[in-house]
């Protein structure tokens, strides 16, 4: 009995000592915001992994050369304070003065040299180094201003600037402490230091208080790492965490009436879309099919029932939020007509057997928007398997070309043209669902190369519009962002999915 | 008492398992986007719906149908392969014993449950390759019981006076080794089967295993975890029904136990 | 004695390796390794260079010799996808799994010795029943499901605990007895019989005839020498915990070694999975070892050879 009665205590005694941590009311007083991510980063080196949650966290500790205004998306000035075209092959940046990173080092055309010296290294087995592939020199010209030679005219080189692709390292600590010890202890220019990261739990930054914008509000940041969005939500409610990234639609009602938290949403730039691959053989090939598809999906429906209204329906394969959008009409959901151009093609809609592949938990409700789709086209007759797959397994399919007639894939962030056409309307891209139609091969190499703005804006028209005559996908939707932020935290997501805390404040209530 | 709740159980379990298309009031694949969520109780859907409106008592039951269907395949496979193995290294003592017998050291310094998920996460998802990996995990229990049964079997008189009446070795081995080793197998598979059962929950929960829409209870319980907040009952009934039929698969591998073999230890 | 250590020693080292070459084969098999790693807006002769860099275009038994000389070193390569250190990355996660896995061992004895010796010495009265009950339903009861309904009951509607991580004292409250739950009803279950076998022997009836008192009975010779199975069991079951690990931890985003397999899985991070295999079944032939050493000491009359 007496053991019955000490496991008795020891149960007591873990539920008295269970009461809540330090809770949100201290962080009030200390300007202490704490962010619950899906994922934790895969380093703590600049330029290295390209990976969305890795980025969003060192950007707090280094700095790009540009930035991108959060509501048009368009490039704007950061650790370079201006940019000019010097000819077709030459960009020069002139650089801001008395900047230091965090361990005393100045600033200056040095470092950006030897950021660009290093991802191009192959040692350091840097994913940046194929996106920099064109640029063949870093020249210094002066301290404080550097220029890039190209190999070919490159127009797209500003908007890699102003992406997460040139995060700046320090020159100095990087030749004398070397990559293995900045990746245990990351130096940047960034408004947040570096204090610590324990793996797979949190990682830990401070406000820098000599930031060249100025110091931040907030004193300290913490990311916390909560795969599952349930004990995300659950961190939210109970006080643990401040943010919430990715706030499945179904339950904003419930953060909403919380009172703890409030919903922050962003139109993001990354589109989700239905392939129809025309890359293997099989009724997807026929431009009629793939018509048909587009006019028995009800994307209006979709949205409004599945993601209970928080998407923004997109019509072609750019969304507004990219900078070489242009309208086009979208494809009108008429079932008759999709049944009449089935047969025009010579498919009976009754006796048609697709097969979508989907992802599961990759994009917001992936496998359930593609098995609502499947229901749709079954209202036509048409029967649809869907496959869930492994995300790993997904991926494979795609670049095998052995997924079923149609898979399901988001993109992004897609601000500019060249990011999302290049690679999804080649038949040679790893990971395109279309392609062999030379007149868009040929198109697209041109688009490319074209400097001059007015020039590029009417190539990618031209494109997008061919995009949607050959109805090459089942265009969808852009993403909501959509965060739950404690009461006394003021902020607001960005379309560019950076969860940037320098913008954050915190207010006491 | 163990007789009674686990034959019954068991039987009820195999019913439903028949009987889900009779049973059963929907289709289980059948999305109805307008009735989604809807709570237990809700006319049409005794046990409510799921986020795209299907309606979860069908998925229930032909979860049930899943699970046994799984379950037996694999207590089958894995019988017959690991109880033919145990039988040859039984009874060919020398080398065939001693491969056997460090395989099952590999497979045994793993647990199970990690070693059927690695292999399953390798050979691919779906409902065939957890059947195959569970087996491929789960043999070797058999293989090792049934070798030593055949060990002591064979010490018996009568095996050795037919051998010495010259009968065939094949014969020995089905006519007189197999009917005494069968109660150990018949006991082993009952215990296995619900051990089965859960694992291939577990493994389909982990997100790997058999995969949405198909409406296994553990990747039924894996989808219901995003949806905790606002449907309970999406993760209460199917896992009711999964600790239900463990429940009663296990009472009656310990009732045949006890009627059969009791000094079995697994 | 030591003779047996150390042929058990040279026998696990064997099977170590044969395991690690078998799981070396299959993850070969199962698919591309880097495009999971890379930016999918990569070119695809990038991507082919990636593979190239890696020695994945290599023939397989070159990789295989490659890994071997390697693991040798104790060098499982870099984890594809935190470029660090694979089996530091895996080491790194030891601690917090044997937390949870010692704490929950700690509360399933704690659980299961005292419900199992008092269903024995008070069998077949209700609170027999009751332990019965509550042991064949801990049984049958998936942990996945436990834990599911415990974020549920006690994070979600009431609040009281984290649903996940680690941290504070509460955050170890969850795992640790959805991990203990289905050991406890195993263990309890068997304490029954071990005691109830004991009270039948000889020297309890001597010892009652004696006229000592009914603890000192209970507590001197039917605990003591209901030990043994006892022992045994926990021992075979601590390895099984590394098991039932792998899930509370994925559950309840505890940092530790199961989850880590799980996430290298899904990821096809391979030089973690290995060095992940490794460590298990290190871990797990040494915690069998042990289990048997201690069973040779308490129970003289077993000879290990």
């Amino acid at each position: 009995m007496r053991g019955l009665r000490s496991a008795l205590a020891v149960s007591l005694l873990l539920g008295l000592l269970a009461a809540a941590p330090a809770g949100a009311q201290d962080r009030v007083k200390s300007k202490e915001v704490v962010i619950g991510l899906g994922a934790e980063p895969r380093t703590m080196l600049a330029v290295t992994i390209v990976d969305w949650t890795t980025n969003t966290q060192l950007e707090h500790i280094y700095d790009r050369l540009l930035d991108r205004d959060p509501k048009t998306l368009r490039p704007k000035p950061m650790l370079a304070t201006g940019w000019r075209i010097v000819n077709d092959t030459t960009w020069e940046f002139t650089l801001r003065q008395g900047v230091k990173f965090h361990n005393g080092e100045p600033f200056d055309a040095q470092s950006v040299k030897a950021t660009m010296d290093y991802l191009k290294n192959p040692a350091s087995k840097s994913h940046y180094a194929a996106y920099w592939r064109l640029v063949k020199e870093v020249q210094i010209v002066d301290p404080y201003t550097v220029r890039l030679v190209t190999e070919k005219p490159w127009p797209s080189l500003i908007d890699r600037a102003s992406l997460t692709d040139f995060l700046v390292l320090p020159a100095k600590a990087l030749r004398e402490l070397g990559p293995e010890k900045l990746n245990q202890h990351p130096i940047g220019t960034g408004p947040f230091r570096f204090v610590e990261w324990r793996r797979d739990e949190r990682l830990v930054l401070e406000r820098n208080p000599d930031y060249w914008a100025g110091p931040a509000d907030v004193a300290r940041v913490t990311f916390r790492f909560i795969p599952e969005f349930s004990a995300r939500m659950a961190a939210l409610l109970s006080g643990e965490i401040d943010i919430m990234k990715d706030v499945p639609p179904h339950v904003v009602e419930a953060v909403e009436r919380s009172g703890r938290a409030k919903i922050r949403a962003a139109v993001s730039s990354r589109i989700n879309y239905l392939a129809l691959v025309n890359l293997k053989p099989g009724p997807m090939q026929d431009p009629r099919v793939r018509r048909a598809i587009n006019h028995a999906v009800n994307v209006d429906e979709l949205i409004a029932q599945v993601l209970k209204g928080r998407a923004t329906k997109i019509c072609g394969p750019l969304s507004p939020a990219n900078v070489d959008y242009a309208p086009v009409e979208c494809y009108t959901h008429d079932p008759q007509r999709a049944a009449a151009l089935l047969r025009e093609a010579g498919h009976d809609p009754a006796k048609l057997q697709l097969t979508l592949d989907t992802p599961s938990g990759r994009y917001p409700l992936d496998k359930d928007v593609s098995l609502a789709i499947a229901a749709q086209l079954q209202r036509l007759g048409i029967k649809v398997n869907v496959v869930v797959n492994e995300w790993g397994t997904h991926l494979d399919k795609i670049k095998n070309r052995n997924t079923g007639d149609m898979f399901f894939l988001g993109w992004g962030p897609a601000v500019f043209g060249q990011g999302v056409i290049e690679p999804l309307f080649q038949a040679n891209q790893t990971y395109s669902s279309y392609g062999n139609n030379p007149l868009i091969n040929e198109k697209i190499a041109k688009a490319i190369t074209i400097v001059d703005p007015k020039g590029r804006a009417a190539a990618y028209a031209e494109l997008q519009r061919l995009a949607h005559e050959e109805a090459a996908w089942v265009p969808l939707w852009q993403q909501h962002d959509l965060y739950g932020v404690a009461s006394h935290v003021e902020w607001s997501p960005r379309a560019d999915e950076k969860v940037w805390m320098y913008d954050a404040k915190v207010v006491a209530r | 008492m163990k007789k009674f709740l686990g034959v019954g159980v068991t039987l009820v379990t195999l019913v439903v398992a028949v009987a889900a298309p009779w049973l059963a009031p929907h289709d289980p694949l059948r999305a109805d986007l307008v009735q989604s969520l809807k709570p237990p109780g809700t006319p049409g859907h005794l046990l409510g719906t799921d986020q795209l409106g299907r309606d979860l008592l069908a998925r229930v039951l032909y979860g049930a149908r899943l699970a046994l269907f799984i379950g037996g395949c694999t207590v089958l496979l894995t019988a017959v392969v690991g109880g033919l193995l145990g039988l040859v290294a039984g009874f060919v003592e020398r080398w065939p014993s001693a491969v056997l017998m460090r395989i099952a050291d590999v497979q045994l310094s793993f647990p199970f449950i990690l070693l059927a998920m690695t292999i399953n996460a390798i050979v691919g998802l779906g409902l065939r390759n957890i059947i195959l990996s569970l087996s491929a995990a789960g043999w070797v229990v058999y293989a090792r019981v049934v070798r030593g049964e055949v060990l002591s079997v064979k010490q018996r008189e009568y095996v050795h006076a037919a051998a010495a009446l010259g009968v065939g070795r094949a014969r020995l081995l089905f006519r007189h080794v197999l009917p005494n080793v069968a109660p150990s197998i018949v006991v082993v598979a009952s215990l296995q089967f619900s051990q089965f059962i859960v694992a291939e929950a577990a493994i389909s929960f982990l997100g790997f295993g058999v995969q949405p829409p198909t409406p296994a209870w553990g990747s039924m319980l894996s989808e219901s975890r995003d949806f905790l907040y606002v449907a309970w009952w999406l993760a209460a009934f199917p896992g009711a029904a999964l600790a239900l039929t463990a429940l009663g698969v296990n009472l009656l591998g310990d009732w045949l136990r006890d009627r059969l073999d009791p000094k079995l230890r697994v | 004695m030591r003779a047996y250590v150390a042929s058990r020693l040279v026998q696990t080292a064997l099977v170590v390796f044969l395991s690690l070459t078998a799981v070396f084969g299959m993850v070969r098999l199962s698919g591309d390794p880097v495009l999971l790693f890379m930016p999918m807006d990569i070119q695809a002769k990038d991507v082919n260079e990636f593979r190239e860099r890696l020695g994945f275009n290599d023939p397989i038994a070159i990789q295989y010799g490659r890994f071997v000389a390697g693991a040798l070193r104790g060098d499982f390569g870099e984890s594809l996808r935190y470029r660090r250190d694979a089996l530091a990355l895996v080491l790194e996660r030891v601690p917090a799994t044997l937390l949870l896995g010692g704490t929950a061992l700690l509360l399933t004895l704690a659980i299961a010795v005292p419900l199992g010796v008092v269903s024995a010495v008070h069998r077949d009265s209700l609170l027999d029943h009751l332990g019965t009950l509550a042991t064949v339903l801990g049984q049958a009861t998936p942990g996945f499901w436990l834990g599911l309904m415990m974020i549920y009951l006690f994070s979600v509607q009431l609040g009281w605990l984290p649903t996940g991580g680690r941290g504070s004292l509460a955050h170890l409250v969850m795992p640790s007895i959805v991990l203990a739950a289905f050991f406890a009803a195993r263990i309890a279950r068997l304490t029954r019989s071990a005691v109830l076998d004991v009270l039948g022997e000889d020297y309890v009836l001597t010892a009652r005839a004696k006229g000592l008192g009914e603890a000192r009975v209970i507590g001197k010779h039917t605990l003591r020498n209901s030990a043994i199975p006892i022992v045994t069991l926990a021992g075979l079951e601590a390895g099984q915990l590394l098991g039932g690990a792998v899930i509370t931890e994925t559950i309840f985003a505890w940092p530790g070694l199961g989850r880590l397999t799980v996430q290298a899985l899904l990821n096809r991070d391979f030089p973690v999975v290995l060095a992940a295999v490794f460590l298990i079944s290190v871990l797990y032939t040494l915690i069998n070892l042990a289990v048997d050493l201690l069973y040779g000491w308490l129970d003289p009359r077993v000879r290990l050879r």
